[in-house]
């Protein structure tokens, strides 16, 4: 992974969503009477949207490509003579590249940090909290990718599955604003998604805008989320495998 | 000239054939582009949702959406025209497939731009216009005002095809380019809003370091007959459209093949 820096730090980059939200912001909260919108400043704007970029990047997963790739090229197979579960080398492979991220995305927080004015909490348990979230996060959103990856066994379209759930990931897990500005039907809708509680909580952690009791909430949920997509990945993987199987390939 | 027109028929029909083929795909795409615009809605009706916000950087709610409704139609022309066919000249150049096309009797540029199209991303126009039709129903509009916007949007595609075109062809030299052009579209996101909705040194780098303000926000300035210096748009794209003709040949001069 470290071969790819420059790689690295353009993909970091390009998960521009939450910084263009942050900008947009700032600049409605320091036209707004009082200078704050629903209570939030400008420089707590920029902290929240930093957050949930840091986050973000912690959360970030590929492996449906991988997977749609390797079934329609047929690179799986020689995995499936290994007597491993060809899942953890991806699992590998995303813990690794978190380690070569880590440094980069540091500085590039704080040189945003410094250009935005932001400021992250004070309490030294949000940034484990935070931390342990952001883990269970990846791992539901590996999961939940991995399944989906996995439908290349029966349709051409699984990249355009991912790009959607992409898209949900986002509008819920408070990517455009923090979850209270959005209309309340969708916060009711979703509290019942894990997707607040993987990108929108530990922002609000590190934002210290949130308990130490939400994040035990979040946790209990993520779990739950964690245990019904390893259940899904599972019935897909042996399913699917059949028909890869069934086809010669 | 007539040549060129016969071989984008040609091209189209075979590109179309190829697509039909996979019809299952279609409703992945279909199911893409309604996500893609349900969240470009939540993302603007959020911001306008606010207790006491009816305006963002001067803009009503229906004249932002007109700025989405031109980044939609934006994220259709670049997924439908321009991205099948740049993301191919990497491949080619790492392959040595590009000895083929420079090859052939026909202008290279023209070849690897025209070649591919995406039909499957086809609604997100749709999508777009009908975003922009909608908006401006509640505005007042004049005839010159469309005409403006038509011509002017028309540049705006000029201009992100040389950026595109631009970033790709930097892959003689560097072969994996599909990075720099993610980085485009990072950027480009910046254009689902106004740009006066963004702090004013923000403002400044979406106008003239990156010319971002010019594919979205202008025309719709020009919908709503609110042109300042918008006018500059058809300049630089004829600017930069001599700009990579010239990069594209320099870059074809200096190619050497994959094998050697």
């Amino acid at each position: 992974m470290a071969e790819y820096r420059a790689e690295v730090v353009i993909w970091m980059l390009s998960g521009t969503l939450s910084l263009v939200m942050m900008l947009v912001w700032m600049a409605q909260a320091a036209a707004a009477p009082g200078g704050q919108i629903r209570g939030y400043s400008a420089p707590e704007f920029a902290t929240y949207f930093l957050s949930t970029w840091l986050v973000s990047q912690l959360l970030v997963v590929w492996v449906s490509h991988e997977l749609d790739f390797q079934i329609r090229q047929g690179t799986l197979s020689p995995q499936l003579l290994r007597p491993v579960d060809p899942m953890w080398l991806h699992v590998a492979s995303h813990v690794a590249e978190r380690l070569v991220r880590i440094v980069p995305l540091l500085v590039m927080v704080g040189v945003f940090t410094w250009l935005s004015g932001a400021s992250f909490t004070r309490e030294w348990w949000a940034y484990p909290a935070a931390l342990g979230l952001a883990a269970l996060g990846f791992s539901v959103r590996f999961l939940y990718e991995y399944a989906i990856g996995l439908l290349a066994f029966w349709t051409e379209s699984s990249a355009s599955f991912q790009e959607v759930v992409w898209l949900v990931y986002a509008a819920l897990g408070g990517m455009f604003a923090p979850l209270a500005f959005y209309p309340e039907w969708v916060q009711r809708v979703a509290v019942w998604t894990p997707f607040p509680y993987m990108l929108g909580l530990p922002a609000q952690l590190l934002a210290g805008k949130a308990t130490l009791a939400q994040a035990g909430r979040g946790a209990l949920v993520l779990l739950v989320w964690v245990a019904v997509f390893w259940v899904v990945r599972l019935i897909v993987w042996r399913v699917g495998l059949r028909k890869y199987g069934a086809v010669g390939a | 000239m007539k040549r060129y027109l016969r071989l984008v028929r040609i091209f189209l029909g075979a590109t179309l054939s190829a697509q039909l083929e996979y019809r299952a795909n279609f409703l992945g795409a279909v199911l893409a582009s309604l996500g893609e615009v349900g969240v470009a809605l939540l993302g603007i009706s959020i911001l306008f949702g606010q207790p006491g916000v009816t305006q963002v950087g001067g803009w009503s709610f229906r004249e932002a959406l007109l700025v989405t409704g031109f980044f939609m139609l934006t994220e259709g022309v670049i997924s439908v025209f321009i991205q099948p066919n740049m993301s191919k000249i990497a491949e080619a150049v790492r392959t040595g497939n590009m000895d083929f096309t420079l090859l052939k009797p026909i202008d290279a540029q023209f070849n690897v731009s025209t070649r591919n199209l995406n039909v499957l991303r086809f609604p997100d126009l749709l999508i777009g216009l009908g975003l922009i039709g909608y908006a401006a129903s509640g505005l007042e509009v004049s005839v010159g005002g469309a005409l403006a916007a038509a011509v002017l949007y028309g540049s705006a595609v000029v201009i992100v095809y040389c950026i595109y075109l631009g970033l790709s062809t930097t892959a003689f030299w560097f072969v994996k380019t599909q990075n720099v052009t993610e980085l485009f579209s990072g950027v480009f996101g910046a254009a689902r809003f106004p740009v006066a909705a963004f702090p004013v040194p923000v403002r400044f780098v979406l106008t003239f370091v990156l010319p971002v303000a010019f594919i979205t926000t202008v025309p719709a300035q020009a919908l709503t007959g609110a042109l300042g210096g918008g006018l500059a748009s058809p300049l630089i794209a004829a600017a930069l459209l001599l700009a990579t003709r010239w990069f594209w040949r320099y870059a074809v001069a200096s190619y050497t093949s994959a094998s050697s």
